[in-house]
């Protein structure tokens, strides 16, 4: 019986997402009439796309993060996004009260608030039905 | 929960070394990474229900018998 390896390219995944996003940021300055933002935005995701993928050659962690992810990686991952939200909590509060000290609406933060506590919301009642 | 914290000790280094294993061989043999190994090992993380059965049934003994949870 032959077996047959398949070569997984899982982690070509997040550096094209990030080749892309960089394409997304050149249309949109483009779009917006700063070409040379673009381009910039550009270059610095080209160039963090290839440092990931150079990285994973030489780090278990960003292999780990990239496509051979154990329990362990997968915890730290779900705590690191956790730290990371709340660092964006945190600047969004304290922009929305200096907007609003200054006399303005507060937006857009306003708005990032009010989404980002119904994510947390749902998530929780979503996470507490399944158990 | 898995905690990162709170480990319980354990004797999967003396058992691997034993069996003439290395990390990354252990590693490959329970399909993780050679740092979750040595973290199991160095009592900085606690693994899974699933891995420690794993581990267990890996070693022929039972969980109890590979982790030691003192505290409970």
């Amino acid at each position: 019986m032959q077996t047959i390896t398949r070569k997984s390219y899982k982690y070509l995944a997040t550096p094209i997402f990030g080749v892309l996003m960089g394409l997304v940021y050149l249309v949109a300055f483009w779009a917006g009439g700063s070409l040379a933002y673009g381009v910039f935005g550009l270059v610095v995701m080209v160039a963090f796309s290839l440092l990931l993928l150079v990285a994973r050659r030489r780090s278990e962690t960003v292999r780990g993060l990239l496509d051979h992810r154990d329990e362990r990686i997968t915890a730290i991952d779900l705590r690191a996004t956790a730290v990371t939200a709340l660092a964006m909590i945190a600047v969004v509060l304290v922009a929305f009260v200096v907007e609003i000290a200054r006399g303005q609406s507060g937006w857009p933060y306003s708005m990032i608030g009010a989404v980002g506590g119904l994510a947390y919301l749902v998530a929780v009642i979503v996470l507490r039905i399944r158990g | 929960m898995t905690t990162l914290g709170a480990a319980v000790r354990n004797d999967v280094r003396e058992r691997r070394t034993a069996k003439g294993l290395s990390q990354a061989e252990l590693a490959e043999r329970m399909d993780v990474s050679r740092q979750t190994i040595n973290s199991i090992e160095t009592d900085r993380y606690t693994p899974s229900l699933p891995l420690a059965i794993a581990l267990a049934r890996f070693f022929g003994v039972t969980v109890e018998e590979i982790f030691h949870a003192d505290h409970y």
